[in-house]
């Protein structure tokens, strides 16, 4: 048997040698490395929306300096980011493992409103958080339930968005629940504020005259960064590192794989879901805590926001794949854009619209770049196989 | 080559008025390669549905290493030992070789960090190297996703994982749906020498194809299927393409007395 085997393999060998596929093909190694065309590609493809980050702040620093490029004002753009961050990450957490969760805003103001009235009836802070993460676990179960039933998960989320919202103002009364003081800890309070200012002058090197930031005048971090900080880090090892993470992707990319190795894909894109609605609660409870009442209206942006940062962070909405950090990135660039064309002096809509074009350009660079790689790997013979040598 | 692994006898299937299968009798070795052959409709991928828990049989008995199971899902059937490579592979594209052969088993690190569920992916890693090794099929690093794979590399992947998972404690059987259908000649060669290794380990190969060749190549016999009976059941050194070829369109009469 095991001399069929071998010579089988030499035969397949053999076949492979004088192969029509090209002298490339022939003399790829049994663990062939990737040509440094392709390789730099994929790297462009992976890594290109923070070189767009670092651009677009040059970009700022330049032209709306010297106000941009200063600690306090990253950390504006940090505070302006950190909420639809958290809003983007609940969105991705939705994507990632296959379903469009549509629900993430009528989540956030529900549980923002259930946390609110609950600390307004003098329940613990602790006990109102807790309470509202779990309200928020809870309707990502309903979610999957429904959608495993053989339902399209949008129109399920659409269904249960409007059902949270009109829930949102039964619990308020269709007011909002103002005086949350007892939040200002995950909301407007800061940390870590420096009083003394220093301003650096750096005589250029080429291109731009008197170049200047300033140092210190600190005013903090304000608490919704450190809960953004403290989502991307946990989900980022989650996804990454561990078995859960590992296998909720895995259904978002093929529920048929995981099905077929004898695991439970309903349980997987589950947890898809509750991951989603956890995160939206969150930010629902942050931002009734920055802003200091908890408000009903469910705001339809959070899902443009999120969806956007998400597609800038060239994760696809087929699902099964996808970078933490890499949609952190995109809801800061959302954040710096914002920003740096308000410090400018440009007309506010002109942010969207650079949002937008930003938005299409990426979509169509990552397009044209996985065209570029896939062509590349056929053109080397890469898509040849070869038997153990 | 002497045990049962996989032993189907007197299986008949009604789907309302139509039999599927008729008295099939069906039994496989360990390390024997059989290939199934007929033309469309003749039963084949009913009975490998049979075989493989998705479908259970109006009547007759299946047994593995000669117990008798009844499967009432794929589970059940993967639980005994058979696992199932289907023509769509099912691979999960965006993530590398290493996790799709390890999906649902992934190792996890050792202390605290193992019982929070954290991955071990060099140990992941390694220990796919070393089994794809053993199959004789090294095709690309373990890091890189399937989607930059070709279909050839493609179809080794997806039967290395069915492959890894019957190959624990006892000898599994290996049901292959058309491995080569989509391939290339060179292609066609690497699962040809998959099929021989994982045969040559002892597992117990089951192949359905409409590639002749393919199968004079790999299998140690042959049985056609025709209008869900079984017409011919013999050792491929035994038999020539022109008598098959007659048993699957019917022109040639069965080897077993009709009944």
């Amino acid at each position: 048997m095991s001399d069929t085997a071998d010579s089988s393999a030499a035969d397949a060998a053999a076949a492979a040698g004088p192969s029509n596929e090209g002298p490339a093909a022939a003399k790829a190694p049994v663990h062939e490395k990737l040509p440094k065309s392709i390789s730099s590609l994929i790297f462009i493809r992976d890594r290109g929306i923070i070189v767009l980050w670092l651009f677009l702040i040059a970009l700022f620093a330049i032209w709306a300096q010297p106000y941009f490029f200063s600690v306090s004002n990253a950390m504006l753009i940090l505070s302006a980011g950190a909420i639809s961050s958290i809003f983007a990450a609940a969105i991705a957490m939705g994507v990632f493992s296959g379903a469009l969760d549509l629900s993430v805003p009528g989540v956030a103001a529900f549980v923002g409103m259930c946390s609110a009235w609950m600390i307004s009836h003098d329940i613990p802070v602790w006990v109102s958080l807790l309470a509202g993460l779990a309200i928020g676990v809870v309707i990502g179960v309903i979610n999957a339930r429904i959608t495993l039933v053989g339902l399209n998960p949008l129109v399920v989320t659409i269904g249960s968005l409007t059902v949270l919202t009109g829930l949102a103002a039964v619990v308020g009364g269709g007011y909002t629940i103002p005086g949350l003081d007892k939040l200002a800890f995950i909301g407007t309070d800061t940390y870590f504020a420096i009083d003394q200012t220093w301003t650096v002058d750096v005589q250029p090197w080429f291109l731009v005259p008197d170049f200047s930031f300033q140092l210190g005048g600190f005013d903090g971090v304000a608490g919704p960064v450190f809960v953004m900080a403290a989502v991307f880090i946990v989900m980022t090892v989650f996804f990454t590192k561990s078995r859960g993470g590992i296998r909720i992707m895995a259904v978002g990319g093929n529920a048929e794989a995981v099905r077929r190795v004898g695991l439970s894909s309903d349980f997987y894109r589950t947890m898809g879901f509750v991951l989603s609605s956890l995160l939206a609660a969150l930010g629902g409870i942050v931002t009734a805590a920055y802003v200091g009442e908890a408000n009903p209206a469910a705001s339809p942006g959070i899902i443009f926001e999120g969806l956007t940062a998400v597609a800038l962070a060239g994760v696809s909405l087929a699902g099964g794949r996808g970078s933490l950090p890499k949609v952190l990135v995109g809801a800061l660039i959302l954040a710096t854009i914002g920003n740096g064309l308000t410090i400018a002096g440009a007309d506010p809509y002109w942010a969207l619209v650079a949002t937008g074009v930003l938005l299409i350009g990426a979509l169509l660079a990552d397009l044209m770049l996985t065209k570029a790689v896939s062509r590349r790997l056929v053109s080397v013979g890469n898509l040849s196989v070869h038997g153990k040598a | 080559m002497s045990e049962r692994a996989f032993d189907l006898t007197g299986i008949d299937l009604h789907y309302g008025f139509v039999k599927a299968l008729d008295g099939v009798d069906f039994h496989v070795e360990q390390g024997e390669v059989v290939a199934m052959l007929g033309d469309n409709g003749a039963g084949k991928s009913t009975l490998m549905k049979v075989m493989s828990g998705a479908h259970r049989p109006t009547s007759g008995h299946i047994a593995v290493h000669g117990r008798e199971v009844h499967f009432h899902s794929p589970h059940d059937a993967a639980a005994a030992g058979v696992q199932m490579v289907y023509q769509d592979l099912a691979l999960v594209e965006a993530q590398d070789i290493a996790t799709n052969l390890n999906l649902g088993r992934e190792p996890l690190r050792k202390g605290p960090l193992g019982w929070l569920g954290f991955v071990d992916r060099k140990a992941m890693r390694e220990e796919s190297d070393r089994e794809l090794d053993l199959l004789g099929v090294r095709t690309a690093p373990m890091h890189r996703p399937v989607e930059m794979l070709s279909g050839g590399q493609r179809q080794v992947i997806a039967i290395a994982r069915s492959a890894v998972r019957v190959t624990g404690e006892s000898n599994g059987i290996l049901l292959l749906d058309e491995p080569t259908a989509a391939l290339g000649y060179e292609q066609t060669r690497l699962v040809e020498g998959l099929i021989r290794t994982m045969a040559g380990r002892g597992i117990a190969v089951v192949l359905v194809t409409h590639n002749l060749p393919l199968a004079f190549e790999v299998s140690h016999r042959i049985v056609v299927l025709n209008r869900g009976r079984k017409v011919a059941d013999i050792p491929t050194a035994d038999t020539e393409n022109d008598h098959v070829v007659g048993w699957i369109t019917g022109s040639r009469p069965s080897m077993f007395a009709s009944a």
